[in-house]
């Protein structure tokens, strides 16, 4: 009798033994995020066929973004500079950097990445969501971490180890990267006043509705249409940019030739290009201050402003922002929409009306790290 | 080495299925891909449906319904569809239960986009809806519907004005020809629609059953007022001895070209002719009407839609089944930009896109109102009409005319196409 349960212990301790070897090796088999739905008018997107959206790369990217274990002093984390709460900025002209001056660039808004966009960062430097990814890590302004030595770390974490395994496999940069561009992509806003607007569930004020229009419409004296010229730029506004390649990036006028800077010229090596930068989403703008690549202006009056009034010429300037004027009879002085005061108010509160606060305060997007499941 | 094997074969399947979730990125051009309106047909057991459908001729999915919502409670299926401003999709509906219904879009978990259903909305009683056309009356923009069959009785029809934000009817525009007196305006089976300052048109079609009455006169309706003010008579030759059954109109404008004059163009049915009415805006009055167009002596037959690039303006005639292109900025007068584009009998709606490869290309639906053949035994026969019916989409290249593909709806899907509709819209600038 004794010898039967012997053996049976055995044969079950062999199991046992069997199942955790086979669990380890098997290859993962992670959950497709198969049960959220667009809004159509959003476009098309598309996730690169070898990093598919999955929970489980989520729920690592969701780890891996709020961990300051991925910067080298282990103080910062990629939601340091993007704040869930102000649209995923951080409030700066420019973030500080790791040797106590300022990165280059104003910290941009992550919202809506699943659709559009080519190239990212304000330059353009980055050809995919994942190329970006590691690219703060390893910057050494930024977050100043080698990735080996990262890598090495994750490895030592028992939780990280089992994140990976599930979504994954192994814990790799590559891996790294795949789980924060699916993070970054599954940040999906959608329920902006103007997004409860567009599916009839809501009504506009008469300013908003005043400054939707004036948003829209490219202003021709010949027909006494007033306009914003807002959307000649940007008519991808409501997700994160434009899907071909370069389309969406533009010299908008801040800067006199002489100190122009690079911009997309960086990369492509194009003069064409000299003075380019993203034109960024403008959804949740009103929480995003302060705007442009540099942060220059610290209101949207102040961005209105300079549209209306303060142009400045360079070579390759915009066209479409260059003849975009409202009142070209009134003298050629100054560059701009020279639109009324209440006109720029009005398309101030339609911008307002793409805030989303329910966007703000996902929990699902918030730091896992704080209680957050 | 087995295990080797089995861990190949994990890794194989596991990469399979993620593949298979997984939108492959040269899938995802979606600018050819058409909406249709598919009536079931009876005698070959089907459903009414909308659809999604590819119809580039480039892509290995030519033909192919991508998303397809069926309506099996329905005995008549939705009619024709119309985007709002703001990207709402909106179908006018045969069938009294559904006169006008709201179209839900959206995008699975691939990026795909997928027809979610359509909500039916309260009409207040209009049946048979027809046009959709946005409009402003006194700042205010409306949504406005033309009706056929309006509330009912033999000399029905209404022009319905809704919010645009809720659906909910704001006024339903009605003035029976019984009830009116003598000379003054009525509306009576209104069928096109289109507008221009705040001047509206609808025309005078055909009374739904097909059999109690057809119109001959076009009804313009104050916006401001949003009440009719006159009636215009476009009737002259009746090759069919039946009045002149205008469908389609167009309220040609400057804001199409600054070289437009203004005036309505409207296509007679059963009078297979394109009639003129000039308009002066600053007297508010409208000109002498006249034929511009006729169809006897050009041998076409059922003229039906306008559609409009940037600058040409195109007319389909269901016989011998051509789309007719004429000079934008030269109307209100048809001056030919080119030879005609043979479809297939029925020659109706049509949409502009472009192929992968950049090539401008125009989709033709060839059906007018998928009514069968009684030498099928189908009920729904008409016998003019059925002779119209080719369950046809041709596609052709927009530039020359040449015919590059077509897909016969009825053969492949055991449906008629009712209505053709692009998924972005269809491409032209100046439908109404």
């Amino acid at each position: 009798m004794l010898r039967v349960v012997l053996i049976l212990a055995i044969a079950a301790g062999v199991a046992a033994m069997g199942w955790m070897v086979w669990d380890r090796a098997r290859s993962p088999v992670a959950t497709p995020i198969a049960d959220f739905s667009a809004p159509f008018v959003f476009g098309r997107f598309a996730v690169p066929p070898d990093n598919p959206l999955t929970e489980e790369a989520f729920a690592l990217g969701r780890h891996l973004f709020y961990d300051p274990m991925l910067s080298g002093n282990n103080e910062v984390s990629c939601a340091t500079c993007h704040v869930q709460a102000l649209a995923f900025t951080d409030g700066r002209a420019k973030s500080p950097s790791l040797s106590g001056g300022e990165l280059d660039f104003s910290s941009m808004s992550l919202a809506n990445l699943l659709w559009g966009q080519e190239r990212f960062f304000w330059d353009g430097r980055a050809a995919s969501l994942e190329d970006q990814a590691l690219m703060p890590i390893q910057h050494a302004d930024e977050m100043g971490q080698d990735i080996d030595a990262l890598v090495d770390e994750l490895r030592a974490s028992a939780t990280y180890r089992k994140m990976f395994l599930q979504a994954y496999g192994a814990v790799t940069p590559e891996n790294m990267a795949n789980a924060l561009a699916t993070f970054m992509r599954m940040l999906i806003s959608s329920d902006s006043k103007y997004d409860k607007y567009l599916r009839g569930e809501v009504r506009l004020t008469a300013q908003e509705e005043h400054g939707r229009k004036l948003f829209m419409a490219h202003p021709d004296t010949k027909i006494s249409l007033r306009g914003g010229n807002c959307i000649d730029c940007h008519s991808q506004f409501l997700t994160s940019g434009f899907r071909d390649a370069l389309d969406g990036f533009s010299n908008n006028g801040l800067d006199p030739e002489e100190t122009l800077p690079d911009g997309l010229m960086a990369v492509t090596g194009n003069p064409a290009h000299k003075g380019f930068f993203k034109v960024p989403t403008l959804r949740n703008i009103a929480v995003t201050a302060p705007y442009m690549h540099d942060g220059r202006f610290e209101t949207l009056e102040d961005v209105m402003a300079h549209y209306n009034d303060g142009i400045v010429v360079s070579d390759t300037l915009s066209p479409l922002i260059l003849e975009a004027d409202n009142a070209p009879e009134a003298g050629q002085d100054t560059v701009g929409l020279r639109m009324t005061g209440e006109e720029m108010e009005a398309i101030i509160a339609f911008l307002h009306t793409l805030t989303d606060e329910a966007f703000l305060t996902n929990p699902l997007f918030s730091s896992p790290f704080d209680g957050g499941s | 080495m087995h295990f080797n094997h089995f861990k190949h074969s994990i890794l194989i399947g596991a990469g399979l299925v993620l593949a298979g979730l997984s939108p492959a990125l040269s899938q995802d051009r979606e600018e050819s891909q058409g909406m249709v309106l598919l009536r079931g047909l009876p005698t070959l057991d089907t459903s009414h449906s909308v659809a999604i459908i590819e119809l580039d001729p480039e892509s290995d999915r030519f033909g192919e319904i991508i998303s397809e919502v069926e309506q099996p409670e329905m005995v008549h299926p939705l009619h024709h569809l119309y985007y709002s401003p703001n990207g709402r999709l909106y179908s006018t509906g045969l069938d009294p239960s559904c006169s006008l219904a709201e179209v839900g879009l959206s995008r699975d978990a691939s990026g795909a986009p997928v027809i979610s259903g359509f909500t039916c909305l309260d009409t207040q009683g209009q049946m048979v809806g027809e046009d959709i056309m946005w409009a402003n009356s006194n700042g205010q923009e409306y949504m406005f519907v033309t009706f056929l069959g309006g509330t009912g009785g033999d000399d029905g029809g209404s022009v319905g004005v809704f919010d645009t934000q809720t659906n909910e009817v704001v006024k339903i525009i009605e003035a029976r020809k019984s009830q009116v007196g003598e000379g003054a305006p009525y509306i009576m089976y209104p069928h096109g629609i289109s507008a221009f300052e705040d001047r509206m048109v609808v025309t005078s079609t055909v009374h739904p059953d097909l059999k109690t009455g057809v119109g001959n006169v076009l009804t313009i309706i104050d916006l401001n007022e949003l009440e009719p003010i006159e009636n215009i008579l476009v009737e002259k030759e009746k090759p069919l001895n039946f009045p002149s059954s205008p469908v389609e109109v167009l309220f040609a404008r400057p804001g199409m070209h600054p070289e437009i004059e203004p005036a309505i163009l409207a296509n007679t049915m059963f009078g297979f002719e394109t009639w003129k009415v000039p308009y002066d805006a600053n007297s508010k009055t409208f000109g002498e009407a006249e034929v511009i167009y006729s169809g006897v002596a050009n041998e076409t037959a059922v003229p039906l839609e306008f559609y409009g690039t940037e600058d040409e303006l195109f007319i389909s005639h269901a016989l011998p089944g051509v789309v007719k292109r004429y000079e934008l900025a030269a109307l209100p007068e048809l001056v030919s930009s080119g030879p005609d584009i043979v479809a297939d009998p029925g020659a109706h709606h049509m949409i502009f896109f472009t192929s992968a490869s950049g090539r401008d290309l125009v989709a033709i639906q060839n059906n007018l109102l998928n009514l069968g053949n009684a030498a099928d035994d189908d009920p729904t026969d008409v016998d003019f009409i059925a002779g119209l019916n080719s369950h046809t989409i041709t596609v052709h290249d927009l530039e020359t005319g040449e015919r590059l593909a077509s897909v016969n709806i009825k053969d492949r899907y055991n449906k008629g196409i009712e209505n053709l509709e692009g998924l972005f819209g269809s491409g032209f600038v100046h439908h109404h």
